[in-house]
């Protein structure tokens, strides 16, 4: 069993610097180039044809007069594409890129080449094509009754997802107090700055894909599975993307390039307009959680019972959000709950940043403060009370689709002395919130400013000021799509290039995958490159999703590290070292030492051991690859990152303004690799949380189902000024025993922390809970409820 | 051909009246800094200076630009040295995905050309023209707070 080592991740020479990231010139300078800046010679533009039903059949389609606009050289049409179905990750689609069937207000129906994009826009505005209307349904609720239109073949519910442990009946019983909950959740956007765009070019019969994508493997794993063809014939060059959170992973838009493009004979580039990307690409899913919880009058969680309902729209298939916010309240001996994923005609739902950390985890942390409240407990010691430690239980493995038995037969074939270094199983191995909320409430001074439950902190006028503590909890990355890889190649002069195949979305993995190499290599930075979009060099990798790119990528890039270092030692120990041991070399600054100076006090650069390594194969081999030589152990049954925010509001009870006047993130991530790259992006998820929980809603046609607000003019994101810029991010590093020098994963649960803190603050600062988006109609709203309800 | 003056130097693009000085500067020019999101003046990432006034370019007609001084991006660098600004974005790591970061970097000129010694909340309100959904709004804040200072500490240098 792994010890559990706080000094792992301690003074080392690269990690745990915030080093500038890697491409922070091209940023500044604005050459770094996106999808939308690449181009292929010869290439002609395409533009697809969206569905304007919320629900049809294609019963004709005429392309004659858009044959003569000029530039246009041809049409995709569903009669074009192979009937099969392709998945994205986490089935975040999955359906036929074209079927003749349009289940959504802007699906995709068909697409035209031109030479022009102003060409392709004409000809795609001249194509008739004649629908047979079929009967739409946009609520979940009703979707899921007997007689619903059916939206796919498979029918519209996925089998519940679902999670139980101890007995309900007994938690029941045990409690003092007891809450319910009904809470429904609107739609959040990407809204993603920065559009994208795909090429696909054939050469023969192999395609070269290029677009921005924080997936690359998984988007050769989706033409593979589109176009039957094999995965050997395929060339994904993912880019750097925009803003993504989730987005850019697979997508339908860039299947439908691949097959136009071959269907012209041409390079194609589809760039998507910010319109396409907000209203037909995916968004979070709407979800509405019922429930209760109950405690003790001590204010110890007795039991939980949940029903969330999760709307996938057209083409998601998701039926398993959230169990890492109820697990982080895990102290609960009795549980249970279930997920329903729901399909409706309204745009595909997928995983946005958080994934029901940001809905179920909201109802889980709101219940829990109403429970705190009727027992008088503040909010940080309900917390302390009642969430899991390192050492704790997970509940996860107690779940209907049997995770333990999937997990026993992962480690089955690995041998037993590959598993003895491992941490326990369905234990929580590092970290968890207490320490977190104990060195955030001295920072924010949380006793001094505590006023108590649905007590402002400060009055006057109109103004309600209010304090609130929110916390999210998360897995480090998911081993059940596949082993995450990764390959270091050591180059002749010394250098190294790392390839792993992640997203660069602007959370500095081109940076941090390269610190942790440059860190095992002993290498500078500066002499690490990476390799991140090219599945012809990189193996295959699940991509930048699910928190994973530091912990699991990260895991395999030392990894791989570790066997050039293997390589290269055992050469060096022959060649250089009289025969000793290679366990008694290390590296040190880009060359081979022996760890006892008075033994060997010589240095061998890198080179030099590379030169020899020449010499002796005959010049057969120039460089040292390195791959991962062990397996990574289940890390979705021990691996958890955590965040706690602290915030304070002021309300405005005429208007229903909401203004963020203080924010405190912290967070537990392990060991933190690139202290500044880690905070940015905290406080990136605090914002994006912020906005969650008073501004963003997706406004959908009641008749239609049709987006209402997809642009930046209506879909409301906050700016520079709407969040405080002197916010603190602290961190707690307990280092993880499996991860790289002791890292996790960050990107998901300080989402979660910040939309509870908004929300508490605001029930703390105006008396009632306000359901999210807590706009100004919405905060007038409640606020009148409430004071109709005392009159 | 029209003639435009870009980043000092004189420029042909085609004589079309229907396209936005973005795109001109983006596929004539080669100009990919200028970034293109919304396309209706909200996001501020093709923000670019005409006369020394920061403008959304993607709201803009090529044409309308003739004759007039046109500062991008790509103009602020001298060579390998950085725009002190562009430096201060760097070290304070005022980006993630860096899509919106040229068009904060020339808001944040503008602003500066105004207002040289600003209040962390006057930097705050003067950027919030722009939107970063990425959320470094905070580093974003504190690399203006930088540039500023690097540019009064050169005027300092050259007097």
């Amino acid at each position: 069993m792994a010890k559990h080592d706080k000094n792992i991740g301690k003074g080392l020479k690269v990690v745990g610097h915030g080093l500038h990231v890697k491409d922070a010139v091209e940023k500044v300078t604005g050459t770094i180039r996106y999808g939308v800046d690449y181009e292929v010679q010869n290439m002609v533009h395409g533009r697809i044809i969206r569905c304007p039903h919320p629900h049809a059949r294609i019963t004709r389609i005429d392309a004659s007069k858009a044959e003569d606009v000029p530039g246009f050289i041809g049409i995709l049409t569903h009669d074009d594409v192979p009937q099969n179905d392709w998945e994205a990750a986490w089935f975040n689609y999955r359906g036929k890129v074209l079927d003749g069937v349009g289940r959504f207000v802007g699906d995709d129906m068909a697409a035209v080449a031109a030479t022009t994009p102003e060409a392709a826009e004409k000809a795609a505005e001249l194509v008739e094509i004649d629908y047979e209307l079929l009967p739409a349904v946009f609520c979940m609720e009703e979707a899921r009754k007997d007689g619903a239109p059916q939206i796919r073949d498979e029918g519209n519910e996925r089998d519940p997802y679902g999670v139980a442990w101890g007995d309900v009946a007994v938690g029941k019983a045990a409690a003092d107090h007891t809450v319910d909950c009904d809470i429904f959740y609107e739609s959040q956007q990407y809204a993603p700055l920065g559009r994208n765009a795909c090429i696909a070019e054939w050469m023969g019969d192999r395609v070269n894909v290029i677009t921005s994508s924080q997936t690359p493997s998984e988007l050769r794993d989706g033409i593979h599975e589109a176009l039957g063809i094999p995965l050997s014939k395929i060339r994904v060059q993912a880019l750097p993307s925009g803003s993504s959170f989730g987005q850019w992973w697979s997508n339908n838009f860039m299947m439908i390039a691949v097959l136009l493009a071959r269907k012209v004979g041409k390079a194609v580039k589809i760039e998507l307009d910010n319109e396409e990307c907000m209203a037909t690409v995916k968004r979070r899913h709407q979800e509405r959680t019922r429930g209760s919880m109950g405690c003790t009058a001590e204010g110890e969680l007795t039991y939980f019972e949940f029903d969330h309902l999760i709307d996938n729209g057209g083409y998601g298939f998701k039926d398993d959000v959230g169990f890492f916010c109820v697990d982080m309240w895990g102290k609960n001996g009795h549980g249970d709950y279930q997920i329903h994923g729901i399909n409706t005609n309204m745009v595909t739902a997928g995983c946005m940043r958080g994934v029901g950390d940001c809905t179920l985890g909201a109802s889980v942390e709101r219940m829990a403060d109403q429970l705190a409240e009727k027992v008088g407990i503040d909010p940080v010691r309900f917390r302390i009370k009642n969430q899991i430690v390192a050492g704790d239980e997970l509940r996860m493995q107690h779940s209907r689709h049997n995770i333990k038995g999937a997990v026993d037969e992962y480690i089955k074939n690995v041998p037993e002395h590959l598993r003895k270094d491992w941490p326990e199983l369905f234990k929580l191995s590092a970290g968890g919130t207490r320490a977190l909320l104990e060195l955030g409430s001295e920072h924010f001074g949380w006793d001094q400013r505590w006023k108590g439950w649905a007590t402002p902190t400060h009055s006057d006028g109109s103004i309600r000021r209010g304090i609130g503590v929110g916390t999210g909890a998360h897995v480090c990355g998911v081993e059940f799509e596949g082993a995450s890889n990764a390959m270091v190649r050591m180059n002749p002069d010394g250098s190294a290039k790392v390839h792993a195949a992640v997203g660069r979305q602007g959370a500095g993995a081109e940076t941090t995958q390269a610190m942790v190499v440059a860190e095992e290599l002993g290498l500078p930075l500066d002499q690490v490159a990476i390799e991140t979009g090219d599945t012809d060099s990189c193996p295959w990798n699940h991509g930048s999703l699910a928190s994973s790119t530091m912990y699991r990528t990260g895991w395999a890039s030392r990894e791989a590290a570790r066997d050039v270092k293997r390589q290269l030692l055992a050469i060096a120990a022959k060649e250089f070292f009289d025969n000793v041991d290679p366990d008694e070399l290390d590296v040190d600054d880009g060359e081979v030492v022996h760890r006892d100076p008075a033994k060997h006090n010589q240095r061998i650069r890198f080179a030099d051991v590379l030169s020899e390594l020449r010499s002796e194969t005959l010049g057969q081999t120039s460089s040292i690859t390195g791959s991962p030589r062990v397996p990574m152990p289940p890390s979705t049954t021990f691996a958890r990152q955590f965040g706690a925010q602290f915030a304070e509001v002021e309300v405005d009870v005429e208007t229903g303004q909401i203004k963020l006047l203080d924010f405190l993130c912290v967070q537990d991530s392990g060991t933190v690799v690139n202290p500044q790259v880690l905070k940015n992006q905290i406080i990136g998820a605090a914002i994006c949380g912020s906005g969650f929980a008073i501004y963003e809603e997706m406004i959908f046609d009641q008749e239609t189902g049709a987006l209402e607000n997809g642009n930046l003019l209506d879909y409301k994101l906050l700016r520079c000024a709407d969040f405080p810029h002197d916010a603190e991010v602290l961190f707690v590093e307990d280092p993880d025993p499996v991860g790289p020098f002791g890292a996790r994963g960050a990107g998901e649960s300080p989402i979660a922390a910040g939309i509870a803190a908004v929300a508490q603050a605001v029930h703390n600062a105006i008396g009632v809970w306000v359901d999210m988006p807590m706009t100004p109609e919405r905060v007038v709203a409640a606020i009148k409820a409430e004071r109709d309800r005392h009159t | 051909m029209t003639v435009l003056k870009v980043n000092g130097r004189p420029v042909e693009i085609s004589d079309r009246g229907d396209r936005t000085l973005a795109d001109a500067l983006r596929n004539d020019l080669g100009l990919i800094g200028t970034r293109v999101s919304c396309a209706e003046g909200e996001c501020g990432s093709c923000t670019i200076l005409v006369d020394g006034q920061p403008s959304t370019s993607c709201l803009m007609l090529a044409q309308q630009a003739e004759g007039k001084e046109i500062t991008t991006i790509e103009g602020l660098a001298d060579g390998d040295n950085l725009h002190p600004i562009q430096q201060a974005f760097v070290e304070e790591q005022g980006f993630q995905c860096g899509f919106c970061t040229p068009g904060l970097i020339i808001s944040a000129k503008a602003f500066l050309a105004e207002n040289p010694n600003p209040t962390a909340d006057e930097v705050a309100v003067g950027m919030s023209g722009n939107i970063c959904r990425c959320g470094a709004y905070p580093y974003i804040v504190k690399a203006v707070l930088r540039g500023a200072e690097k540019i009064r500490a050169v005027a300092l240098a050259a007097e």
